[in-house]
């Protein structure tokens, strides 16, 4: 169903056009009839042939059709020699073009011509890549045909920096090629393979990121170059699971956090051992989270580590990535832990950094450079927001906020977008800093944070600071924050409250000038036990009726309300 | 929030037709013109869209729905007695084979008739969506000529007889297993290994692997991921982050389906649902988008084309809805963003699926 511009006819015109019809109709099922009785009755002959393309040549989509075609020519190659099957197949090939020059877009056809194509006794690729090329002339986008000539590559052993070339023909005559540069990235992983160490970036692919400069040089705002390019600086980034481990004395559990959803099964224990066995079941620790656990809470039997005078060592396995983590709780000490820190898992480098860091700043150079010439070039941003988190985080902090605001006006329409990934970047960037301090304070306020990601790495923290932001819910990851002890969320938009369940430090909250609006919202806060002070001014729900005596209901353990 | 009503109150300048494509649709229900004859092996489809579409405008009431469930149950490919076709079960498109009118019973065998993967899915939802309980659908004998569709590489084919094999018909069977509630139909595991071999450098997915990235295959991976319950596991976080970013990286105006391509009223569903799957469509620019679908509306014959002066078609008609009422177009139902049907009729499906449930143990 392509675009068709509008033309006006008679109701002369209408009339005769409805005659037509009939009578195509007419010839259209007799042909159908006629073929099937001869399929039917194993008859494959050349008249055959004949009825099918007079069918296909009105619908080229009737996959049966095709299949009987390829029914009718298999059989041929039993009974014809090679030089006759030659001239029918050359023949077909003919047929084909005659179908792709009036629906250069029908799988039927390109998939028929394939078939054929791998069938021909005397091939001639070099006619198979030149009907490649004049059809990309007319549509450089039709993936069909792209799909097609990757197969003739592959059939004819065309060599894979011929094919590179036949791409920086494309590409040099117009950058904007997005199907060439998608060509390209399949083809250079095969010269260049990718590898779990960081490659010193040879010659070529020095050369490859100079193509990549010519063309956003060129033209800025066409983004074929910069996703390229943000390909070419990623590749070979390996994402490890990173995991906590948090052993305590009091609550005599220990807690494992990882640092994405993973599948375990029940965490069994053995003498000092908690081994995870990965089998196939998954069981659900908690009441509302997703299926998938980020967090697994084990409680030791009562009595196992309760008593203060003694050193309790810990090993969590986890078998499945062949590693483990050792936790030991000393005497006279009511929790331990141990972690693979943030900082050193380099966890929230953003996907450039897999080139060394020379490379990286040299092509931040360039970008400044060409952000100098076009300020208002969205791409430039963003990739030069990306270039400054791989190399300094921290210290690039300032000059990403700013970029973020330019952004933003830049590109309104997806602000909100931009200001969700601020809001990502922020956190990461709070958390190292939270870890360079060696607190466990967590502190993130009038940042404009629209929302809360990496709950993960927050197990350890015993206070935590998102008072005057744009948050509206505390998501389920919340609940992992298993020391938390004060919450401050004031003057936010908070009107969701499901992370807030099982927490067994959690003293404090303070949620002044927020949204939360029914006794429901909560409901998730009876399960922590330890809460004390609970502020809820300037939220709606104080307008409820008989409110205190129906928090006092609630949440018996709250002894300081304030609405 | 407060920026979402403001934005709604400005809608109001450009009018959206409702009569005009109420009456495109039934006329898509009645004859076709002749450029459409190379869909008749597909008319299925086509009825879905026009079905689906006035479900979304709530104007069920302007259709005879027990005609079309009987049309619908005619083109079912039923066993035969001996049973010996089942792998071959399933929907046909039409009647075009020219299998004689029938809604029961045992099959006829017709060596050229089978069901195809994409019309067994519109068929269903079609089904779903004019009110039928699926009680005349044979599941075992559908979800057999399902699993006979799946390849060694996880793809699927559309037709036992062969075809080509891609990620569309990957969507048309989770979407059947869904509907069904029965994922023995394929394998999944597979299923996802295929899928995630398509995902493309630019974190977008083509037709399959090492094939460009574009916006209707993005739909058809995340759709089906999201059916199978499976997107966190089967792509991290940092996938689904760059997934994002290129969806919300398609809206132009309105949405094109690969970069540097016109925008296309099709892809504010397409691109439109795999952000709301993805939870960003929050995002986007919401009176953009509107503006687009509504330059591509016809104001004389009803219905939406993919581009502005263009002639209309029920397919761009169809999705052009789904793209308003994700959005929040008023007076249009809510599409539920996987299933590709309004949340009206995924309720009673879900009804449906209860009393199956309900009544398996009972059941002998």
């Amino acid at each position: 169903q392509h675009g068709r511009v509008k033309i006006k006819s008679t109701a002369q015109q209408e009339e005769e056009k409805r005659k037509e019809r009939e009578k195509k109709l007419k010839i259209y099922v007799a042909a159908r009839d006629a073929c099937f009785s001869k399929r039917r009755e194993g008859v494959w002959d050349d008249e055959a042939l004949q009825l099918t393309q007079q069918l296909l040549s009105s619908n080229p989509d009737f996959a049966t059709l095709w299949n009987y075609r390829r029914e009718i020519l298999l059989h041929l190659e039993t009974v014809r020699e090679e030089d006759e099957l030659q001239k029918i197949y050359e023949a077909e090939l003919s047929f084909l073009e005659s179908c792709l020059k009036m629906n250069p877009k029908s799988y039927g056809s390109w998939h028929h011509r394939g078939w054929v194509s791998a069938r021909l006794p005397r091939p001639d690729w070099a006619r198979e890549l030149s009907l490649c090329d004049r059809c990309l002339s007319l549509d450089d986008r039709n993936f069909h045909c792209w799909d097609y000539r990757r197969m003739v590559v592959k059939m004819s052993g065309v060599p894979v920096d011929q094919e590179l070339q036949f791409t920086d023909r494309l590409i040099g005559s117009n950058f904007s090629n997005y199907s060439s540069w998608h060509y390209r990235s399949t083809l250079l992983p095969l010269l260049h393979p990718e590898s779990p160490e960081p490659p010193s970036p040879c010659q070529q692919l020095l050369k490859e990121y100079e193509l990549v400069q010519n063309a956003f040089f060129t033209d800025p705002n066409d983004q074929s170059a910069w996703f390229y390019y943000r390909w070419l600086l990623g590749r070979g980034v390996y994402v490890c699971v990173s995991l906590m481990v948090l052993h305590v004395r009091e609550e005599e559990r220990v807690v494992v956090a990882f640092s994405r959803p993973v599948n375990v099964s029940h965490f069994s224990w053995r003498n000092n051992y908690i081994i995870s066995k990965n089998a196939s079941v998954v069981i659900h620790i908690w009441n509302f989270v997703h299926f998938l656990t980020w967090t697994q809470i084990c409680d030791l039997p009562p009595g196992t580590i309760s008593d203060i005078t003694n050193e309790h060592n810990l090993t969590v396995h986890w078998t499945e990535k062949h590693t483990h983590r050792d936790c030991a709780l000393y005497t006279g000490r009511n929790e331990s832990w141990c972690r693979d820190s943030a900082t050193d898992q380099e966890l929230f480098r953003s996907e450039l950094s897999v080139e060394k860091t020379s490379v990286l700043q040299s092509e931040l150079q360039s970008c400044n450079q060409l952000q100098e010439l076009e300020p208002l070039n969205k791409w430039c941003l963003l990739t030069i927001i990306l270039l400054m988190r791989a190399l300094d985080p921290l210290g690039y902090e300032k000059e990403t906020l700013a970029h973020f605001q330019t952004l933003k006006e830049v590109d309104s329409m997806r602000s909100a977008y931009y200001s969700d990934l601020c809001s990502k970047f922020m956190i990461e960037n709070t958390i190292l800093k939270m870890e360079y301090a060696e607190v466990r304070v967590f502190s993130i306020s009038d940042k404009k944070l629209t929302t809360l990601c990496h709950l993960d790495q927050l197990l350890l923290v015993t206070h935590i600071n998102l008072s005057s932001n744009l948050l509206q819910r505390l998501p389920p990851q919340f609940a992992m924050l298993q020391c938390l002890e004060v919450l401050e969320a004031d003057n936010n938009c908070i009107e969701n409250l499901e992370g807030l369940y099982h927490l067994p430090k959690l003293e404090e909250v303070y949620l002044k000038n927020n949204k939360i609006s029914k006794l429901a919202d909560l409901q998730p806060l009876v399960s922590c036990p330890k809460l004390k002070h609970l502020d809820l001014r300037g939220n709606p729900i104080t307008e409820t009726t008989n409110i205190q005596s129906e928090l006092a209901e609630l949440l018996p353990s709250v002894t300081d309300l304030l609405l | 929030m407060a920026e979402e009503e403001s934005q709604l109150e400005e809608f109001e300048q450009i009018d959206f037709l409702r009569d005009r494509h109420v009456r495109f649709f039934q006329r898509t229900l009645q004859v076709l013109p002749e450029r459409y004859a190379s869909l008749e092996t597909t008319r299925l489809t086509v009825m879905f869209f026009a079905v689906s579409g006035l479900d979304v405008l709530d104007a069920l009431d302007v259709i005879d729905r027990n005609n079309m469930i009987e049309w619908i149950y005619s083109l079912q490919v039923l066993p035969t007695e001996d049973q010996s076709n089942l792998s071959r079960c399933g929907f046909r498109g039409s009647s075009h084979i020219g299998i004689p009118y029938s809604v029961k019973g045992p099959g006829v065998l017709h060596p050229y008739d089978s069901g195809h993967v994409a019309m067994t899915y519109t068929g269903l939802t079609s089904l779903l969506i004019l009110g039928d309980d699926l009680s005349r659908v044979n599941k075992q004998a559908c979800l057999a000529g399902l699993k006979a569709l799946q390849l060694e590489d996880g793809s699927f084919c559309a037709v036992p007889e062969g075809s080509e094999n891609d990620i569309r018909f990957i969507y048309c069977a989770a979407c059947i297993c869904y509907m069904l509630d029965d994922w023995s139909g394929m394998d999944i595991q597979k299923a996802i290994e295929y899928i995630r071999g398509s995902m493309s450098y630019d974190n977008g997915f083509g037709q399959g692997a090492g094939l460009e990235s574009h916006g209707g295959w993005t739909f058809c991976a995340i759709a089906s991921l999201c059916l199978m319950g499976r997107l966190e596991e089967a792509l991290s976080q940092r996938e689904l982050d760059r997934i994002r970013r290129w969806c919300i990286m398609r809206q132009q105006s309105g949405f094109h389906g690969r970069p540097n391509k016109p925008v296309d009223t099709c892809y504010s569903f397409w691109v439109g649902a795999t952000l709301e799957l993805l939870d960003v469509f929050q995002y986007t620019n919401y009176e953009k988008n509107r503006n687009y679908i509504l330059s591509t509306q016809d104001r004389l014959v009803g219905g939406f084309a993919k581009w502005p002066d263009s002639h209309p078609d029920p397919l761009h008609a169809y999705l052009g809805l789904c793209g308003l009422s994700l959005i929040g177009e008023p007076n249009l139902r809510k599409v539920h963003p996987a299933l590709n049907i309004t949340q009206r009729a995924f309720q009673h499906l879900q009804q449906l699926q209860q009393t199956w449930r309900d009544n398996a143990g009972t059941c002998t």
